[in-house]
C-alpha cells in the first residue's frame, strides 16, 4: 500500500503535506501520527486499498458476503437506487460499500437513513450470521470519512487539553463516533476521553488523564 | 398532527437502540432503559390512536420485551419514524 510521511506545524498541515505528495484526497487515506509536538506534527498517510475494495466481488468465494451484497443489492433495487455494492475485504466486521452516484438521499439526515438501511440488512442477514456477529453498511465511505473527522477532532482535542489543562466538551455524537474517539486516546498518557449526557444529546468530554485513570 | 416532539422521542430512542448494537463502550443500557423511551413516546397524545406509528411503537416494545437483536428493534422504531413522516406534510 501507498504511504508518505508529512510534517506540518499543524495536524491539518502535516496531512496536507502527505497528501500533496501521495497526489490523493483526504477520503482514500488513512492517518497515523507518528508525533505530536508544539512545532510540529509528523503523520504517516496511507492509502486505502482502493482496489482491492473495488475487487470485492472477485475476492475468494465466501458465501455469506455474497448473500450479503446480493441482498443489498436487491433491496436498492426496490428502493430504485442504482449503485454498486463490493464488499471490503479485510474488515471485521464484514462492511458492504455501496457507491455510486447521488447517494446523499441514502445517506440521509445526519446518517440516518444509512443507519437504518444497516438495521434492515442486519435483521435479513440474521440467519446468516453468527450470534453476536453484524454486517456494517457505508454508503460512498461516509461513515469511514465520520470516523476520520472525529478522530481529528480527538486528536485536536488531545492537545488543546495537554496545552491547558483545561477538559473539553465535544459536539453531540452518535454511538459509533464516541467510540471511534474513545480508541483514538485510549493509548494517550496523559489525556482520557469519557461522554456524558443522554441520547440523543450524549457528549464526549475529553480531558487529563487522573493518575487512578492510567 | 404529531410534531417535534414525538420525532424527537423517537429518535432518542433509536440512538439508545443504536448504542446497544454499536457498542460504543461508554454506557451500560438495559432493555429496561431503551422500553422506557419508547414508552415515553407512546405517551405521547399527538399519536393518534390506531396510527401505524402507535402500531410500530407498540411492536418495537414488544420485541425489546422479547429479547430480539437491537438491529430489529431499531428497524422497527425507524418504520414508526416514516410513519411519522408520512403522516404530516413536513418534518
Amino acid at each position: 500500500m501507498k504511504s508518505a510521511e508529512g510534517r506540518g506545524r499543524t495536524l491539518d498541515e502535516a496531512v496536507d503535506a502527505a497528501l500533496i505528495e501521495l497526489g490523493e484526497s483526504r477520503r482514500n487515506v488513512d492517518v497515523r501520527v507518528i508525533s505530536e509536538g508544539p512545532e510540529e506534527t509528523v503523520v504517516e498517510v496511507t492509502v486505502i486499498d482502493q482496489t482491492a475494495a473495488e475487487a470485492g466481488t472477485a475476492a475468494p468465494p465466501n458465501g455469506k458476503a455474497d448473500v450479503a451484497r446480493t441482498l443489498v443489492e436487491g433491496l436498492l433495487k426496490h428502493m430504485g437506487v442504482r449503485a454498486q455494492v463490493t464488499v471490503r475485504t479485510g474488515t471485521d466486521p464484514m462492511t458492504l460499500d455501496i457507491s455510486g452516484r447521488d447517494l446523499g438521499a441514502l445517506i440521509g439526515w445526519r446518517g440516518e437513513t444509512l443507519r437504518a438501511l444497516q438495521s434492515v440488512t442486519n435483521v435479513m442477514l440474521g440467519r446468516h450470521l453468527a450470534e453476536g456477529e453484524r454486517v456494517i453498511v457505508d454508503v460512498e465511505r461516509y461513515r469511514q470519512r465520520r470516523e476520520h473527522t472525529v478522530r481529528e477532532i480527538a486528536l485536536r482535542a488531545a492537545r488543546q487539553v495537554k496545552m491547558t489543562g483545561d477538559a473539553i466538551t465535544l459536539d453531540a455524537m452518535q454511538a459509533f463516533e464516541r467510540r471511534a474517539i474513545h480508541l483514538a486516546l485510549q493509548d494517550d498518557p496523559d489525556v482520557g476521553s469519557s461522554s456524558i449526557g443522554e441520547e440523543p444529546d450524549r457528549r464526549v468530554v475529553v480531558g487529563p488523564r487522573k493518575p487512578a485513570d492510567s | 398532527m404529531p410534531g417535534r416532539a414525538a420525532t424527537e422521542r423517537i429518535r432518542k430512542a433509536i440512538a439508545l437502540v443504536n448504542e446497544v448494537a454499536d457498542g460504543a463502550g461508554d454506557e451500560e443500557l438495559t432493555p429496561t432503559e431503551i422500553a422506557e423511551a419508547i414508552r415515553d413516546c407512546l405517551e405521547l397524545r399527538e399519536i393518534e390512536q390506531g396510527s401505524n406509528v402507535r402500531k410500530y411503537l407498540g411492536e418495537a416494545l414488544d420485541a425489546v420485551s422479547d429479547g430480539m437483536p437491537a438491529d430489529f428493534v431499531a428497524m422497527t422504531l425507524y418504520a414508526a419514524l416514516g410513519a411519522l413522516g408520512e403522516s404530516r406534510p413536513e418534518i
